[in-house]
């Protein structure tokens, strides 16, 4: 986990009119999830995935109608999704690229990949291209680490990178 | 000793373009869910007493006694749950996954095993955020075994139904101690708890709950079919039977191998790994980076878990293998390392949180050629300070870091002190403090 901190300096996002919290996303955790454990805050970690998965990042308001829904107070749930890294607070590009920096990637070379992004869409770990398209950032070991120097884009891991073929498979991707 | 064949792998062939997903059809036809039928005509207490007698230590990191650890529950509370730990976040562990990729039910069946013999209501398989494909291949594992009613039914001879459950973290390597991932199970951050009460008393919602690391209840249906005494004919006296083995870092071939316990590293790694890539081997993290290193001398070290105390590391871990050849820069490998635990401290501890901070910034004082002499009496003082053998933290992530430090400069001392020298200004010792990295 890491120490986030919160930018005071920047406004709170506008109020969106449409709820983060679909309908068919309350149905989803009410029907799937609800019963699977004794209480709902036990649902709180799948109903974020889902948020995640829906919008890529969780914004504040989905904080406080995730409060409402499960029943807890604002600072209850905001404690809980500000622990875990990959629910990023932020919104990111099309492409959020988590590349692996632990041991056995160093032993193999994530530098180079890194570098290699760096020379291609100009951006360091924690930065977004200006269009959108790509984020990228550091993170330790993915548990594929036969596979070093390794990456997950999106929800899918690539493995055994070859920088520049790499970056040329990213930008199909991102395309 | 004699490791007949692959038991855990016994599905998956080490040519990677025979291997495949195995769903329920597969599994069964190739002797699925005998084991479970034959745990499930003996009484439950007999299945704990052949898993005591069959010896099956834990394989997530600790080694505990797997059956002794199911006496534990108190008689009679219900409901009583079972965590699966796959959480597998240790740099250099990659086996839990690698099975699950390919083999599936042998969790599931272990876990229907485990259920039955502890009388589970519900467990939980707790899985690490990053793995998307392997909690995909879970759920429909388990929609398959729901269907043909391997959960969802009464335990037989009572009223308890057992639902078996994926559950998703989100990015924590700390929700792989045992009671982080009980916290972050009930849906709030996965900061330890103090202990006691243990998990078996009061786990997960304060019920008595079980956890039990992937690979462990994997090993369970082999143990319910041929017995005890044929899971103990592999392994030594103190650790018995087969052993999955990650292998990475600076080798051939590296992958997940099994053989039993007690196998040479430098068997695994010529024979198995493809050998040393790259130059010499120098060094080598036996089981992910919080069991601290291998020396050069001890290339030939026994892989079981008594490799703590016969090579000065802290044990066995995951028996994640890291290989680092002779143009390794251990400094480098070393902040790394420590850089990693720093990072994912959750930060309840003072000795766990500011001691793994330190570290990293004297570490990347020493990187950045600004060592100062004192700096490796100083490391080795901050890391013998911390964690919960020594008795100042909550959990065991502090004692990982310590034991990294420690060893990777008990065994290289020369590596580190030829990068310190007296850190002068106009001919005063200063200290560095912030280095950029
Ligand atoms: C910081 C830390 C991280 C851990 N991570 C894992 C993990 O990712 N997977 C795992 O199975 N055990 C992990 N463990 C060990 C568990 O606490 C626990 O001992 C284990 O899951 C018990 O299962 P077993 O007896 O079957 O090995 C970790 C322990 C600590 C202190
Ligand atoms: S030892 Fe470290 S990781 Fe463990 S509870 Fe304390 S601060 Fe958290
Ligand atoms: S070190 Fe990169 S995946 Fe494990």
């Amino acid at each position: 986990m890491a120490w986030i901190v919160e930018d005071r300096l920047k406004p709170y996002s506008p109020t969106r009119s449409e709820p983060y919290l679909s309908p068919a996303i309350r149905r989803q955790v009410e029907e799937k999830y609800f019963p699977r454990y004794p209480n709902k805050r036990a649902a709180l970690l799948p109903l974020f995935h889902i948020i995640m998965h829906e919008y890529g990042y969780i914004a504040p308001q989905a904080i406080d109608e995730a409060a409402e829904f499960l029943g807890l107070a604002r600072a209850q749930v905001q404690d809980a999704v500000s622990f875990y890294e990959e629910f990023r607070l932020q919104p990111g590009g099309t492409c959020v690229i988590n590349v692996c920096r632990s041991i056995s990637c160093e032993l193999l070379g994530y530098h180079a990949v890194l570098e290699k992004i760096r020379q291609t869409f100009g951006i360091d770990p924690g930065e977004t291209t200006a269009d959108h398209k790509i984020t990228v950032l550091e993170v330790e070991c993915l548990g594929a680490c036969e596979q070093a120097p390794c990456a997950l884009v999106n929800e899918e891991l690539h493995g055994c990178l070859q920088p520049e073929e790499f970056v040329r498979r990213l930008q199909e991707l991102s395309r | 000793m004699a490791f007949a064949g692959p038991v855990l792998l016994k599905r998956i062939p080490a040519d990677p373009a025979q291997r495949k997903l195995y769903r329920w059809a597969d599994y069964n036809a190739t002797g699925g869910y005998e084991g479970l039928k034959k745990a499930q005509s003996m009484p439950p207490e007999d299945v704990i007493k052949l898993v005591i007698e069959s010896g099956l230590r834990g394989r997530g990191g600790a080694g505990f006694p797997c059956g002794t650890k199911w006496t534990f529950l108190p008689k009679d509370v219900h409901p009583r749950y079972l965590a699966v730990n796959f959480d597998e976040s240790e740099p250099g562990t990659f086996k839990d996954r690698y099975l699950i990729d390919h083999d599936p039910h042998v969790l599931l069946e272990g876990i229907a095993i485990a259920a039955y013999a502890n009388r589970i209501s519900t467990s939980y398989i707790y899985i690490r955020g990053e793995y998307h494909r392997q909690a995909r291949v879970l759920e429909e594992a388990i929609a398959e075994a729901y269907a043909h009613g391997v959960f969802g039914g009464k335990h037989p001879g009572t009223d308890i139904i057992h639902n078996c459950y994926v559950h998703r973290g989100a990015g924590a390597y700390i929700c792989g101690e045992e009671t982080g991932l009980l916290e972050s199970l009930e849906g709030k951050r996965g900061w330890p708890r103090i202990k006691p009460p243990f998990p078996a008393v009061a786990g997960a919602f304060a019920k008595p709950t079980i956890i039990n690391n992937v690979e462990t209840l994997s090993c369970l249906p082999a143990i319910a079919l041929h017995g005890a005494a044929w899971f103990k004919s592999m392994g030594t006296p103190s650790s018995a039977g087969p052993k999955l083995f990650g292998v990475s870092g600076h080798v051939h071939r590296p992958g997940v191998f099994e053989n039993e316990l007690g196998i040479k590293m430098s068997v695994l790694i010529e024979k198995y790994a493809g050998g040393v890539k790259g130059g010499k081997y120098k060094a080598a993290i036996p089981g992910g980076v919080s069991m601290g290193i291998l020396g050069t001398d001890q290339y030939d070290a026994a892989l079981d878990f008594d490799i703590g105390k016969k090579y000065n590391v802290l044990g066995l871990g995951t028996a994640g293998v890291i290989v680092m050849n002779d143009q390794t820069d251990l400094v480098r490998a070393l902040r790394n390392i420590v850089r990693f635990f720093a990072h994912e401290s959750c930060g309840q501890c003072t000795p766990c949180r500011e001691g793994t901070a330190w570290m990293h910034k004297i570490l990347n004082r020493i990187v950045a050629g600004l060592g100062k002499p004192r700096d490796f009496d100083l490391l080795m003082e901050v890391a013998f300070s911390m964690g919960a053998m020594p008795g100042t933290t909550i959990c065991g992530l502090a004692d990982g870091a310590n034991w990294a430090v420690r060893t990777f400069l008990q065994k290289f001392p020369e590596e580190f002190k030829a990068r310190l020298k007296p850190q002068q200004v106009g001919g005063v010792n200063i200290t560095p403090v912030a280095v950029a990295v």
